[in-house]
This record gives C-alpha cells, sequence and structure tokens, in this order.
C-alpha cells in the first residue's frame, strides 16, 4: 500500500508533445464539423415518481451515433443545473435516477464501445486501450474523448438545462475522462474524478500486472518494434497532460491500496491541477471500494452546485 | 402446479436433464496476445442449454500440472474479463461468460439494467435460467477438458457471481469450496419492492410499469433464491455482505443465507455492494489460496 509520501515523491515522465493543444484543436474542429443531431426518446420503465429517463441519441466523431441516459426532474420547469457522468473502463454507464429528486439532470454517457453505442465500433474488453494505437489519429480513445465532448454539447443543446452549471464526475476511467473533458469543455465548472485512469501510463505500465494497464505491456511483447510509437499516442492521452489546463474547482479520490490505477500516477494529476482543488486519500481502500467515496462524491457536487442552500430543494 | 410449489431439487434436475442433451463441444484456443511468461491465456468455447454457444477466458501456469483450478463466476454487467489474480502463477483460473455477455452474445446481448427480466413473462423464456444453467456448464467444461489434471476446484463470485457459485456448488460435487461476495438476492420475494438500487431494482422497475405480475415475478424467479440453495451447499463458504446493501443482498436476506448454509464464515462490512472492499479482498485471497492449497 502507498503512503502519502510516496505519493508526493513521484514526479512523472510524462510531458505533453509540443503540439499538444493544436492536436485538440483540430478534433474539436473535426467533431464541430459532424452534426449534433440530438435526439430523445422516454423509457417508461425506467422512469419513476422523481424523475423522467430518456434514451438520449446524438452524432460524434466520425458520424457514430453515441446514446445516453438522460434523467430529467419531474418536479420544476428548469432550467436545472446538470451533472454528466462518464463510464469506467468495463462496466455499462449507470442510471442516475438519485439526482432527479434534488432537481438535477444527469447525463451518462454510453461512449463508443459500450453496450448500445458499439454497432459501428466494438473492439471489446480487453481490446479499447490497444485498439488503433499504432497513431494518435487512429487512437480508440480519440472517439472515446470526442463522446464525452459530445455528451456537453448534448446538455448545452437542451433548453431545460442550465448551460452555466454543468458538472462532470466518473470513477476510474471516467474519472480519467471526466479530467480530460474538464480541459476541454470550459463549460464545465467543476468535477469529481475518483479513482482515475489514463494517467502516467508509462510508470502505470510498470507499477502493476492488472488490466486495463497490462494490455500495453500485451501489446508492448507482441509487437516491441512499435511500443515507441505506441508511448508517443499515449502522451496525447494522458490525463496528467490535461490536468494543467483545468481552472475549475475539482475533486479527486485515491485509494491508496488501489491495485488498478495507481494511486502515485492519480497523485500526479490532481498534483498538476491549475484550479482549486480538493484531494480524498482513502487509506485502506482498493480500486473503486472506498465505502465514503459515494457520499463524498454528492456531498461535493451537492456543495458546488448549491443544493443545500436552495429552499426548494431541501 | 406453479414453479414455486416445486420442490427445489425438481427445478435443478429438470435444468440439468436438459443440459445433458447437449454436447459440450468445447474448445480451446491458445491466445498469443495475453499470454503471460508465468501462465498462457485460452479461450474456452462450448455449447449451453439449447446449443448456445458459450464463452471463457482461461489461464494455466506453465510447466507440468496437476494444478488446482479456481472458476471465476460472472458478475451482472456486461463483460467478465481477464481480471488479475496472484492465484494464476500457480492454479488454472477460469474466467466463464454467461449467455448475453461479451464473447457469449451471438445469439442474445444483455442489457443493463434489464437482465434481471429478460423474458420473465414465462417460465421458459427467463433468460436468468438460462444463466444459472450456464453457470453449471462452466463447470462442466473445465472439468470435461482433459489437456490438465485438476486437483481442487473452488469456485468465486460477486453479486450475481456469488449467487450463481452456490448454485453450482450445490449441483456439482467436485467443487470443494466457495467464496462468495454479496450474493445477488434474485428470487428471495422480500427484494421485490424494497430495491432501491441496481440491479435488484430492475424488479422494482418492472412491478411499477406491471404491478399485477408480481405473483408471477416471485413465482419465476423463486428456484433462483441464493437462500433456497443453501441447504444443498455442504462446502464451506466464505460469505460476505455489506451493511448497506440496498441492490445485491440486503443485509437482513444475506443474514438468513448464512444461517441455511452448513459450513458458513461469514464476514459483515460496513459498505453497500461492494461489501468487505480491500479488506476483505485480502481475507479473500487468502482463504482462496487456502483452499486451493496454495499455501506454503
Amino acid at each position: 500500500m502507498a503512503s502519502q509520501e510516496d505519493l508526493e515523491q513521484f514526479i512523472t515522465r510524462v510531458t505533453p508533445p509540443e503540439d499538444f493543444t493544436d492536436f485538440w484543436n483540430d478534433v474539436i474542429a473535426e467533431l464541430d464539423s459532424v452534426p449534433l443531431e440530438p435526439g430523445t426518446s422516454p423509457v417508461a420503465i425506467r422512469s419513476n415518481d422523481g424523475v423522467n429517463v430518456h434514451r438520449a441519441t446524438f452524432l460524434s466523431l466520425g458520424g457514430l451515433e453515441i446514446v445516453a441516459w438522460y434523467s430529467v426532474p419531474t418536479i420544476g420547469d428548469g432550467p436545472f443545473p446538470a451533472i454528466i457522468s462518464f463510464p469506467g473502463y468495463k462496466g455499462e454507464p449507470s442510471l442516475r435516477r438519485d439526482w432527479g429528486r434534488k432537481g438535477v439532470v444527469t447525463l451518462t454517457v454510453a461512449v463508443r464501445g459500450k453496450l448500445r453505442s458499439n454497432s459501428d465500433f466494438n473492439p471489446g474488453y480487453p481490446g479499447l486501450l490497444t485498439d488503433g494505437i499504432e497513431s494518435r489519429e487512429t487512437y480508440s480513445y480519440k472517439g472515446v474523448v470526442a463522446d464525452c465532448l459530445r455528451g456537453v454539447d448534448f446538455l448545452l443543446s437542451r433548453p431545460e438545462v442550465d448551460s452555466n452549471r454543468i458538472y462532470a464526475c466518473g470513477s476510474s476511467q471516467g474519472g480519467g475522462l471526466t479530467l480530460i473533458t474538464s480541459a476541454l469543455r470550459p463549460e464545465i465548472q467543476g468535477g469529481v474524478a475518483g479513482y482515475p485512469f489514463l494517467c502516467c501510463f508509462p510508470e502505470s505500465m510498470q507499477l502493476l500486472r492488472s488490466y486495463p494497464y497490462d494490455e500495453l505491456n500485451c501489446y508492448a511483447r507482441a509487437f516491441p518494434e512499435r511500443v515507441s510509437n505506441m508511448l508517443e499516442t499515449l502522451r496525447y492521452y494522458d490525463a496528467v497532460n490535461f490536468a494543467g489546463r483545468i481552472t475549475c474547482p475539482m475533486a479527486v479520490g485515491i485509494a491508496l491500496a488501489d491495485e488498478v490505477c495507481p494511486p502515485e500516477t492519480s497523485y500526479a494529476a490532481y498534483r498538476a491541477l491549475a484550479g482549486p482543488k480538493e484531494l480524498w486519500l482513502f487509506p485502506d481502500s482498493g480500486h473503486g471500494n472506498a465505502h465514503e467515496y459515494p457520499a463524498k462524491e454528492t456531498s461535493w457536487l451537492e456543495k458546488q452546485l448549491g443544493l443545500t442552500s436552495d429552499p426548494r430543494l431541501t | 402446479m406453479t414453479i414455486r410449489d416445486m420442490e427445489p431439487e425438481s427445478f435443478w434436475d429438470s435444468l440439468d436433464a436438459q443440459l445433458n442433451t447437449t454436447d459440450l463441444e468445447l474448445r480451446l484456443e491458445h491466445d498469443d496476445f495475453y499470454s503471460q511468461p508465468e501462465w498462457d491465456v485460452y479461450r474456452m468455447h462450448y455449447l449451453g442449454l439449447g446449443g448456445y454457444q458459450l464463452f471463457a477466458w482461461l489461464s494455466v501456469p506453465k510447466g507440468q500440472g496437476p494444478f488446482p483450478a479456481l472458476l471465476r463466476m460472472p458478475d451482472y454487467g456486461s463483460v467478465h474479463d481477464l481480471i488479475y489474480t496472484p492465484l494464476r502463477h500457480r492454479a488454472i483460473v477460469m474466467n466463464a461468460t454467461h449467455r448475453g455477455q461479451r464473447h457469449s452474445d451471438s445469439g442474445f446481448q444483455a442489457q443493463y439494467p434489464g437482465l434481471l427480466t429478460e423474458g420473465i413473462g414465462e417460465p421458459e423464456s427467463y433468460v436468468m435460467h438460462q444463466v444459472f444453467a450456464d453457470s453449471l456448464r462452466a463447470v462442466d467444461a473445465l472439468l470435461d477438458q482433459v489437456q490438465w489434471e485438476i486437483t481442487k476446484l473452488v469456485l468465486y463470485g460477486a453479486g450475481l457471481g456469488g449467487s450463481l457459485a452456490l448454485a453450482a456448488a450445490a449441483r456439482r460435487p467436485q467443487v470443494e469450496a466457495v467464496a462468495s461476495d454479496t450474493p445477488l438476492a434474485l428470487g428471495h420475494a422480500e427484494v421485490l419492492g424494497q430495491s432501491a438500487a441496481y440491479p435488484l431494482a430492475g424488479l422494482s422497475d418492472y412491478l411499477r410499469v406491471l404491478p399485477h405480475r408480481r405473483e408471477a415475478i416471485i413465482d419465476v424467479t423463486s428456484p433462483l433464491d441464493p437462500v433456497k440453495i443453501a441447504p444443498n451447499v455442504s462446502v464451506p463458504v466464505l460469505l460476505s455482505l455489506g451493511r448497506r446493501d440496498r441492490g445485491l443482498c440486503p443485509i437482513s436476506i444475506g443474514e438468513e443465507l448464512a444461517t441455511q448454509l452448513r459450513d458458513c464464515d461469514l464476514r459483515v462490512y460496513d459498505g453497500s455492494s461492494e461489501g468487505g472492499g480491500h479488506e476483505h479482498s485480502k481475507i479473500r485471497g487468502d482463504w482462496l489460496g487456502e483452499r486451493l492449497g496454495m499455501l506454503q
């Protein structure tokens, strides 16, 4: 188990490529050329007294249709604050109905490769982390990140959403995507990244033997001649390289016995954050299983959203 | 007569009789990409109920056997992949999928939420009966392969996998121990209407739209109730529960389950569906290692 001292002493060798900003500006421009074509259809079986659940759809990079759970409070006319949530590596995006009764819209995005968003792109798990990794242009996560950005665009297209009160959250891969999306979309006012994945790829490959990072080691063993290309591609997608561009408030949760995302690497992302930030360390917890984490995430987001001071919502 | 009125053994005997009518047609493919210096990885293909094509990941330590074997039953989720465990160094580890999960989805793609109520209108079409049959089939496939001699067979599962592991232990005498974390309480009448979290909330969703189906749901799910399965589990069970669990195994049901198991080491934690989290993962690792005969 890592100590706080271990985290503070860890210095990553990851640095952004010189054209990092240009690359992502080009990706965003490419994405802007794709019409959003937002749509919603009600899902009665998942709706309840507090929330109407919809199947949301929108187009993303390459014209792929991306699907999301979109939950809208039944009480009030809005505009409502919103939380966009990003999925973990293997898991499907969960329904976040609990926020409906608090007057908050939620969007949980099934990025490409997830069920319902995988008809044209389906590398599988394991598989996603190395798909197209030979180049920054073909790498799977170019599309995955674009899908997250498009989720924000979807929220901005909705009249019932308060565009000045959009927050982000996610755990594991969802934590990494929260950092990356918050860096690329200034409309996000703050976020919570739990046990963030996608941080310090070269060191993560060496620190642990567990998947998903070990997929990179499998790739390196199979294609030793491509390792330098792989590592160069990953510099464009390393959440640490995005963290310094995030100026909104962020909270980062780190489990010191994390056996999937090395705590040192998550801490490197936290340390690089440029805005107000809060660190939650969980000494006796592993990946995704700190008992206190869900309540801390909820409490932090409620505070940012000002829910406790809004008499309509108490 | 409803399913609920049947002796539990009749349901399971019928399921096994149906399984016996289908050949396994087991195939193993070596996976060069995911094999490691210390173990080889194989893709297992075999047939389940109704000739359904099923898939599992299998890792086998380098060197000559025989080896103990750990079968990891799938949880409620679309992916059951090559989870790292240090046990892979010295034991055969099988990660079996059930129908609807990735690699076992050529005929049916499970939805989340949605799996627990898929085809629930009739016993013949209820997919969870087939999912439990798939877990029995996974044990059969592992024992049917002839390339490696297996000295001991231990099962592990969390959530849905925890219940699948208990059911397989009740039906397959070759199983020597089970570690079950927060086993899904599907089939227990108390979960209807009180489940606020998924996956069990999927049943509440269904009843909100079709409230007249309540008795029918109790009937069709009842054979899968881990509390009813437990008396037929004679091997040691390490059972973990979370006091705040509302979506998998509410604490009252879990404690009832523990009383029905003959040899149960019950661990209760303050968490929710994750059971004991990191603390329990260490306990479980040691417990499995001991049961597999791998302690130094």
